[in-house]
Formats: C-alpha cells, structure tokens, sequence
C-alpha cells in the first residue's frame, strides 16, 4: 500500500529566527526526491524539523504520514511511524557498541526481539555489502569513523532499520568516488513500492548515481521551483542565478557553520572556518 | 549464596567474619583472616563477604612472587559493617579483581582497601559500586617497586536518597611507576557522590607515570556530585594527567539514538551502561558481562 509524507505549509523557527517559512511537500513510497538550494536556506533544517530535533521549533504547519500527525510523535515516535534522517554529521557515543545499538533500533520495531544468530547474519550481510570494516560491529558507534564510515555506518542504519521515508543530509559528503558508488547502489537497492526518499546534496554526481523523481529548489526557508531531474543538469551548469532572475527574488546565502569538534584545537578551527 | 550466578570452581565465602565455606585450588591457602596465595597455574577465585549489621572484617591477602590471579569479589554488607582488605603483592604477582559492591542496607557503609605492590607486580582493579544504601569508601595503592603498575576503574551509581563518598589514591613511592585511575558516576534523584581521586609522585621517583579520570553525569535537578583531581607530584621526570567532569547526558546523543527508535529510556539506559561498562573489562569472564548487564538494569532512568 502506498504511503504518504505530507508536509503543509511548514514553518520552523530556530530561536528567534524564521528559517522555513511555508514548506508544501508531498512525498509517496515509490518515489525519490531531491531538494536543491544554496547554503543556509533551510534545506537541513526542514530534513531536522521533519525528525523532531528539538532545537527546531514547528511555528505553523502540519507534517502528516497517511494522515497522522507526525507533529504530535516523539523523535523515536517519528523512527518507528517510518521515518529515518541520515545525518549530516552522526554522533559519536563511547561505551556503547554498534552492534548493541544496532540491535536496540531493530528490535524498537519488533514485536518479538531478533534472535542473535539473525541478528549476527543480517549485519554481517549489509557490512559486506557496504564494503565496511568487519570490525564495526565491535567498536563504538561512530567514534574514531572516518568522515566516509560515518556516512557508510548511517546507509548500514537505513538498510537495517528499512524505513518507509528516508531523509538524507548531504549523505555524500566525506565519501571518495569508490564510496559514493557503494552508497548509492544501497540507497537503489531499497527504491521500489515501499520506500522513499528525500536527498539533500549540493553534488549532481549523487543525483546521477541516484536518479530522483521529483527536484525541488528551496531557496530563503521556500520551495520556489518543483520539477524533475532536467533541474538537476541545470542547476550543475547554471548554478542558481537563473533562479534569481525568473523568479525576481534574492538569494540570501549564509555560509553554513561547521561544527567545532572537541577533539581538534577550537581555535584553530575558528581561524579556518572564519 | 544464592544470588551468586557465576560457576567458578575455586570460591571462598565470609559470613560473620568466619569462613563460611570454601573450596580452594592448590597453592591457595586460608588461616585467620588471611588468604595466602601460591599456586603455580593462573587462577579465578570468587570471593563472597557477608557482613551483619555493625560487624567488622579485616582481610588480609598474600600474593607471592610470580602469582596470576582473577578473583571476582561480592560484598554484602548491613548498616553500619565496615570491610577491610589489606593486599601484598610480592615481585611479578599479577592479579585482577573485580569487585561489585551488591549491599542493600539503610545507614551506611565502610570499605577501605590498601594494596601494597612491589617491583613488576600488576593489579588491575574494577569496583562496580551500584548498591543500595550510602557508603564511605577508600581504596588506596602503593607501588613500592620499580615498574609496578596499578589501574583502578570504578563505575558508581548514587541514586534516591544514597551518599557515597570514595577516595581512590595511588602513591609512587619508586621510580618507574604506573597509575591510572578511571573512576566513572552517575548520580539520579536526590543521590549524593563526591569522588577524590589522588595521584602522589614522591621525590626522586622519575619516570613515573600517573593519570587519572573522574566523571560523573547527573540525571536530576537534585543531584549533589563532585569530581576532584589531586595531583602531588614532587619530581620534575614523570607524566602526570588528569581530567574530571560534571555534567548531564549529552541531548544530541539521546536524539540521535530516539531518532533510530530507541524510546528516551532506553537510549539513556544504553548510554549509561556503555559509560559504566568498562568497569567489568578488568576480568576476562563472559557470565560477569551477562551479571552486569542485568545488574545494570536497575540504573535504568
């Protein structure tokens, strides 16, 4: 049965501040869409508000799926109504084991807890088809993981978890050609009836690799042009320009802030990053 | 000795400060409160201690030369007992202890340990501190010899109304020294901890390594915790580090493990049990991970 994420007339403050103002998407199980922007005009922030981090706040709107509303759910309400935001930069936790967490998420979902041994064939399964480091499943969530594992260890989430609506922050960031490929081919091998998807990426080459159905442009917290994957080549060659002038807006482009890492020297980072 | 789940052969148990039971491996021999230790082969012992409200023990451990052993240990303990455990380890002993504090008792509690080790010998101590009830504990390790090495992880947990204070010192009185401490809390509801850790490098020991870790999360407006590093260092040719923190679980970890389904609780009782878990990693035993596991339920949040 077919599956529908409305989203209407979406507004989302962070503080004081209004980042999306009047979001309209409808999303089906069978299709693939692609959000498209510039920097800082909201398209991580509706991907955010859509899960539930609480940092974002609903001001208007509603987010329902067949018809439920989303608004209403827990962050974890959200994951198991079908919902998954792979994450632009995905957490590191000490102490706790991928696989203990791995487990914990599938078996948030079941009836009846996974057996280990299912359990154990399962992800041995995905992390070889991921290509990924057998390893993982001993060493702690996302600690150590190179930009790429991170990104790899999110997909590996997704095909466990198999949600209906998979909302992907910039899923190929970090990732080097032959990882980009792998990537895809997982996000490719779950399209069909019963899964969808919204990626948001500013490279062509993921909507190559993973051809969308429908292309959105969300520029200042709006989606001002809806289309297919033509937008996509268009905007490759053109950049957002053309936008500009059809539509007689500005672009107001903010350059996004980089986490700071604990890890690495603070100030540094602020000198690099301005 | 009913609560006990592990399957160890060799066991001694303590029960009104007399030897209840026992049933030692050669070269491990018990006489008035002291324990001798001599056994040729690597060893696990389980050691269980049986306290009656207001009764005292001292308990004395002989570690001879060259000597491995695991010991996995109990404490129970009633208002007001108080446990003392007095351990040598003679030249190239090895020995790693876990050690779980299972009392449930009102009033409170003294633990105290002193550990005494002498040139190249190893003791590599876990204290799973989740009782119930309020205690007074003070573990202290002298490395006597050159190239000994203490390591102390703690996991503690203070919860309702409980106060549980514990000194955790580790003194280099010769050169080429090792000590680390790790000592990890959590605090909920109106639950009291304060943790001292110590480090002393007495003069002339260089080469000397000593570090330690003290962190505590609280869960509860009413939580009282504090974290203390002390580091007396009187030699210029060591390493020394130390780091203590307070503070609430991390929001952005929590929404990310809700964001995969995990309800609130159970996110934070995954987050709390990778925090307290490397407590059991000072023994090689998988019924202890199960036990703990199951133990740590009682965290929960």
């Amino acid at each position: 049965m077919m599956s529908t994420l409305l989203i209407k007339n979406l507004h989302v403050n962070v503080g004081e501040k209004e980042i999306l103002k009047g979001i309209n998407l409808e999303i089906n199980t069978g299709e693939v869409h692609a959000i498209m922007g510039p920097n800082g005009n909201g398209k991580s922030t509706l991907l955010s508000a859509v899960m539930g981090h609480p940092k974002y706040q609903v001001t208007q709107g509603e987010i329902l799926i067949n018809e439920q509303d989303v608004l209403k759910m827990s962050v974890d309400e959200r994951s198991r109504a079908g919902l998954f935001l792979g994450m632009q930069y995905p957490q590191e936790i000490p102490g706790v084991t991928n696989s203990d967490f791995l487990k914990a998420a599938m078996n948030a979902r079941l009836e009846k807890p996974i057996s280990l041994f299912k359990f154990i064939r399962t992800l041995d399964k995905n992390i070889e088809e991921l290509h990924m480091n057998e390893n993982l499943a001993h060493r702690y969530l996302n600690e150590g993981f190179s930009g790429g594992e991170k990104k790899r260890n999110e997909i590996l989430q997704m095909k466990l978890l198999k949600p209906q609506f998979a909302l992907l922050d910039e899923i190929d960031s970090g990732l080097d050609v032959d990882a980009l490929r792998v990537v895809s081919e997982a996000i490719n091998s779950m399209r069909g009836d019963d899964f969808s998807c919204v990626m948001v990426s500013h490279y062509e080459r993921l909507f190559e690799l993973v051809k969308p159905t429908h292309v959105h442009v969300l520029v200042n917290g709006q989606i001002v042009k809806s289309g297919g994957y033509e937008l996509v080549e268009k905007i490759d060659k053109e950049g957002y320009e053309w936008i500009k002038q059809e539509l007689g807006i500005e672009i107001q482009e903010e350059e996004e802030k980089q986490p700071i890492i604990l890890e690495s020297c603070g100030k540094k980072e602020q000198l690099t990053h301005g | 000795m009913d609560n006990f789940e592990f399957d160890s052969p060799y066991y001694i148990c303590f029960k009104d400060q007399e030897c209840l039971k026992s049933s030692l491996p050669t070269g491990v021999s018990y006489l008035n409160q002291q324990l001798i230790f001599e056994n040729k082969e690597p060893i696990e012992i389980r050691i269980i201690y049986i306290l009656q409200q207001d009764q005292q023990l001292t308990m004395t451990f002989q570690f001879e030369k060259n000597v491995q052993v695991d010991i996995i240990e109990t404490k129970m303990l009633q208002k007001n007992a108080s446990l003392k455990k007095i351990m040598n380890l003679k030249q190239n002993a090895i020995v790693h202890m876990f050690n779980e504090n299972n009392s449930c008792h009102e009033g409170h509690i003294s633990l105290k340990e002193e550990v005494y080790l002498q040139r190249d010998a190893v003791c590599h101590s876990g204290y799973a501190e989740l009782s119930d009830g309020s205690v007074q504990g003070e573990y202290r390790y002298y490395l006597d010899g050159e190239n000994a090495d203490a390591r102390v992880r703690m996991a503690i947990l203070s919860k309702q109304q409980e106060k549980k204070n514990f000194e955790v010192l580790i003194q280099h009185n010769r050169p080429y020294t090792y000590g680390q401490m790790d000592n990890y809390g959590v605090v909920k509801d109106q639950g009291h901890l304060k943790i001292d850790g110590i480090g002393t490098i007495t003069k002339g020991q260089r080469g000397s390594s000593s570090h330690q870790t003290n962190k505590i999360m609280v869960f509860d407006p009413s939580c009282v915790a504090s974290a203390n590093p002390y580091l007396y260092i009187d030699e210029y040719d060591v390493k020394a580090s130390h780091a203590a923190a307070v503070g609430k679980m991390d929001e952005e970890h929590l929404y990310y493990l809700q964001s995969r389904g995990l309800t609130k609780k159970q996110a934070m009782q995954l987050i709390t049990y990778g925090y307290l878990k490397p407590v059991i990693e000072v023994v090689d035993n998988d019924m202890l991970k199960a036990y703990f596991e199951k133990v740590l339920s009682k965290v929960g949040a």
